[in-house]
């Protein structure tokens, strides 16, 4: 193989793998290229990639019986503003951000003591409690929520914070995973631990859980990307109460009452809620491949 | 502190949620499966297996098996075979790879729901991009003859796009013809970047001397060094690539609830969805619970499926 020809190789895969970025980088690039621009410019697929920002008005400060003057404002502006107005946004996202980390720390306050008996200590039941966590793993969320959805319904928590935590307070994927970890971990350092003088409790806390960490920051991406992201369950134990909207569901609930065509708040909408994932990927893109490819394991 | 008795205290709680929230629930969608449940009703009765009789009848429930079925074969494959060229492509990289792999990824990270919905604008008959750059195409004659066929001495007015440029483009979503096929679409642009990491992990677990090796044997082309060593090699990342994807294909649900709701004329009109609709929506748990079973024992086969693979070790090291 001689060097030009090795060269024009390069050369078509890239071409090839250019094509396919811009397909997949697409709709990130309307989505955010639509929260910056007017309704017109939206309808007419004009204004390039930002837009003309020239003033327009913003009909809801008119009706609100302001000066007109004051009404006026930047395309950008008044998408932002109004995504934030109509629907209660930041509310949704104080919802996404209590419910994922309210569910990360039951499952690990749950997970790992249960990782640590199942890697290291000797007790009776063990290989009956581990083959039981194997055989959780091979139930799918999907198939158990509509008896959970029954059970939640029977004992009254249907739109409340607990509907969304306590079905994930259990992560059998988190106790596998963290047990594969512990087994890793030498036994003399807990005996070490143990001839100090600290009890099992502590022994978990201060010298597992240390020694965890990163297999904990990778089940941590894992888990918070999988419940930001989740529509399915929000959808199905909240029901009108927008209080408790998580972000995916809120900007479903702000499609279906969208009258006329607020195409811009909507997608500035959607640019929030996606952004911080996104951002957070970019900027520490080896831990996050790591932690959500881990799903592959479930 | 008694060792067995802290190890009771640190296993008592996990196992307590396991039982309730994911071995309880199994029994009772089994339980409620043969029953005309619905919440608010005091009482039920046993109707043994009429829901599932229902499924085998009525013509929406096979539908639902022949959407969910064409929907899952046609995203496995692609997104699979897609994220093996992606990975391969990548791999043999000198400069770049670390940028194509981050876009790829990125509809893996981000919220579904939310790019489900700027798909759908994109895709818009009146104001979506697709069709406006679609039509605004007929006018360019040499992309318009080239599309159309008219290059090859075709009829352009027979082609998909010629037809298009006469009669307008498809509705996309809104189409009993196309939206299956939009929806799994998405389907694959969503899934694709995982399905690329996996195999970059493999393709740096395949030992470079079996490259040398096959250009010793005579494996000269690119393709018959795929075809005896890159291919074979990667046994065990097909198994786990092909059966994660198709598990989670069955899963389908937010594209389908936010774009079509399982229409047009039920041809999206997939399992979890059917569940949701059935058994949540319109409180038919009866039914909704006997969707759920045949749904666990799908995933349960494709599941045993992989596990009798990994364990006739489909890997040669």
């Amino acid at each position: 193989m001689n060097g030009q020809s090795s060269l024009r190789g390069e050369v078509g895969k890239h071409i090839v793998l250019l094509l396919g970025a811009s397909i997949v980088i697409l709709p990130f690039y309307l989505m955010l290229s639509f929260s910056f621009k007017s309704p017109a410019e939206i309808q007419s697929i004009t204004g390039g990639f930002f837009g003309a920002q020239e003033m327009m008005t913003d009909q809801f400060c008119v009706k609100q019986g302001r000066p007109l003057a004051e009404c006026q404002m930047l395309p950008v502006v008044y998408n932002y503003t109004a995504a934030f107005r109509e629907a209660p946004l930041l509310r949704y996202l104080l919802n996404g951000v209590i419910v994922t980390l309210s569910i990360f720390f039951i499952q690990v306050l749950v997970a790992l003591p249960c990782a640590y008996a199942l890697a290291k200590l000797r007790f009776w039941g063990r290989d009956v409690v581990f083959g039981l966590v194997l055989f959780c793993l091979l139930i799918p969320v999907h198939a158990i929520a509509l008896p959970l959805y029954i059970m939640l319904a029977k004992v009254g928590l249907t739109n409340t914070y607990a509907a969304l935590i306590i079905p994930w307070t259990i992560s059998v994927f988190g106790i596998f995973l963290m047990r594969q970890f512990f087994m890793t971990v030498p036994d003399d350092l807990i005996d070490a631990a143990r001839m100090d003088g600290m009890s099992e409790f502590s022994i978990v806390w201060k010298v597992m859980l240390p020694t965890a960490i990163p297999a904990l920051l990778a089940f941590a991406i894992f888990s918070i990307v999988a419940h930001w992201n989740d529509y399915f369950w929000p959808r199905i134990v909240i029901t009108g109460d927008r209080d408790l909207m998580t972000p995916p569901l809120g900007l479903r609930m702000f499609k279906s009452d969208l009258d006329g065509n607020e195409y811009g708040p909507m997608m500035a909408a959607a640019t929030v809620i996606v952004a911080p994932l996104v951002v957070a990927f970019l900027l520490a893109q080896r831990r996050f491949i790591e932690g959500i490819t881990l799903s592959g394991m479930k | 502190m008694n060792l067995s008795r802290s190890s009771m205290w640190f296993v008592a709680p996990a196992v307590f949620l396991m039982f309730i929230l994911l071995i309880a629930p199994v029994f009772v969608a089994a339980i409620l499966s043969f029953t005309d449940y619905s919440l608010g009703n005091p009482d039920f009765n046993w109707v043994g297996f009429k829901n599932y009789a229902a499924m085998a009848k009525y013509s929406a429930y096979k539908k639902m098996f022949s959407a969910s079925l064409l929907y899952v074969i046609i995203v496995v494959p692609v997104s699979v075979l897609l994220g093996l060229g992606a990975a391969m492509l990548i791999s043999s990289l000198r400069f770049g790879g670390e940028a194509y792999k981050a876009i790829f990824f990125l509809p893996v990270m981000a919220t579904l729901l939310a790019m489900a919905i700027v798909w759908e604008f994109t895709l818009d008959p009146i104001v979506g991009v697709v069709n406006a750059y679609l039509t605004r195409g007929c006018d360019v004659g040499w992309w318009y003859q080239f599309i159309s066929g008219a290059w090859y001495g075709a009829d352009p007015t027979t082609s998909w796009y010629g037809n298009g440029c006469n009669e307008g483009f498809p509705l996309w979503i809104g189409d009993k013809d196309y939206a299956l096929f939009t929806i799994a679409f998405i389907g694959v642009w969503q899934a694709f970047g995982f399905n690329m990491v996996l195999y970059l992990a493999g393709l740096t677990s395949i030992p470079r001397e079996l490259y040398a090796a096959a250009a010793m044997d005579g494996a000269d082309s690119a393709w018959e060094r795929f075809k005896l060593v890159t291919w074979p090699m990667l046994g065990p990342t097909h198994v786990f690539v092909i059966t994660i994807t198709s598990i989670r294909s069955f899963q389908v649900f937010d594209t389908v609830e936010a774009l079509t709701r399982g229409g047009p004329s039920k041809s999206t009109y997939m399992m979890v969805y059917a569940m949701y609709e059935k058994g949540i929506q319109q409180n038919l748990v009866g039914i909704g619970a006997a969707i759920t079973v045949v749904f666990l024992v799908f995933v349960l086969a494709l599941t045993l499926t992989q596990v009798y693979f990994v364990n006739r070790k489909v890997h040669y090291s």
